[in-house]
């Protein structure tokens, strides 16, 4: 995990925008009138956990201390599908199995093409 | 639009009759970034696309009902009761067809497959948490509800369970010993409730609709004419009055 001078863990800028968009599920939802407790991504993102820790890229006992910690220090205001998200990207970030700016790049193009769509 | 379905031999309309479900009509960065972390750790050779969506449709196909089964299956019969309490991995291929080593062939990287029943009596009640973090037998009870990886449940519940359990409606007699169960990195643990009076002539599916998840977790005690979807409701004891407040309003 990525830690500050002082020991605490540290923001990531990509993150942070995210996060400030005040876009998660919990608002959004009853925004659309739409009542499914979890946002459609979900699922999605239990698979790439467990993909990660099937390949033994982060095993699940790492992932979740790390969440832990991130939802404590980092992700307190964040409600719980989005928090998990973050603290899942903040730790791959970290751990180096992510580059931010490859990340912000690859999001650009996957926002295109969803637009485009 | 809304000429409803037609299917005249090779013709096949797609107009509804009824109105689509409502959908959250913007694209979020929270979805973009779902999509490009999993991109890039695909083209990374962190997990392939197949194995993702293998662990996806899993986790979408995995709910409470086996649990329930389990459990009605064992109040009706002691032989199976046994190996429930014995080998619980064991009793579930044999008494359910359900194979913890599923979706890979040894399980799933955060289930181990070391599944343990607690059994309840009339004095000893069971209750599960993961104090550590998450850890819930998701091969038989599905996904864990959000309230089972809140602090507020995880750190409380083993400080104060008869507290923590009476915020749950569940107030239990001070002569029924409470044992809070700590699930691990290598075990998964499940609670096989006493069975209520009254139900002894059931069949095991009129049993397993009253086991409800949470009383496999032990916030919760089976109750005839209690189920997932049907429960009495409790009426407001002192309800705001509403309509007399805005008719006085009104005059």
């Amino acid at each position: 995990m990525s830690v500050t001078s002082d020991g605490e863990p540290g923001r990531i800028g990509l993150l942070e925008a995210i996060r400030r968009q005040g876009k998660e599920w919990d608002v959004l939802a009853p925004r659309y009138g739409v009542t499914n407790p979890n946002p459609p991504w979900k699922t999605s993102l239990i698979g790439t956990n467990e993909g990660l820790a099937a390949g033994g890229a982060l095993p699940a006992l790492e992932r979740r201390k790390a969440e832990d910690e991130l939802g404590d220090a980092v992700y307190r205001d964040v409600p719980a599908p989005e928090r998990e998200l973050l603290a899942l990207v903040h730790t791959m970030l970290s751990r180096g199995l992510l580059a931010e700016g490859e990340l912000a790049a690859r999001m650009r193009a996957v926002r295109s093409r969803l637009e485009e769509a | 639009m809304s000429t409803g379905h037609k299917h005249d031999g090779d013709h096949h309309d797609h107009d509804h009759e009824h109105p689509a479900a409502p959908m959250v009509e913007e694209i979020t960065d929270y979805e973009v970034l779902e999509i490009a972390v999993r991109e890039l750790a695909i083209e990374h050779g962190l997990f392939t696309a197949e194995d993702h969506r293998r662990f996806t449709e899993w986790a979408e196909s995995i709910g409470p009902i086996n649990g329930s089964r389990l459990v009605a299956k064992a109040w009706k019969d002691p032989a199976f009761k046994a190996l429930v309490l014995e080998d619980g991995v064991k009793a579930c291929k044999e008494g359910l067809g359900l194979d913890w080593a599923e979706p890979t062939g040894f399980g799933t990287p955060s289930d181990y497959t070391n599944f343990i029943v607690l059994e309840d009596t009339p004095t000893l009640h069971h209750v599960i948490v993961c104090t550590l973090c998450s850890c819930y037998p998701r091969p038989i009870l599905g996904m864990s509800p959000e309230w089972y990886r809140t602090t507020n449940y995880r750190r409380r519940l083993v400080r104060w369970p008869r507290e923590v359990l009476a915020e749950f409606g569940l107030i239990l007699p001070p002569e029924v010993e409470i044992r809070v169960e700590d699930s691990n990195q290598k075990c998964r643990f499940m609670v096989l409730p006493v069975q209520p009076k009254g139900t002894e002539n059931w069949t095991e599916e009129q049993l397993a609709a009253i086991v409800t998840r949470d009383c496999m977790i032990g916030v919760a005690l089976p109750r005839p004419g209690r189920t997932a979807d049907v429960h009495p409701i409790h009426k407001a004891r002192r309800p705001v009055q509403a309509s007399a407040q805005h008719g006085s309003a009104a005059e």
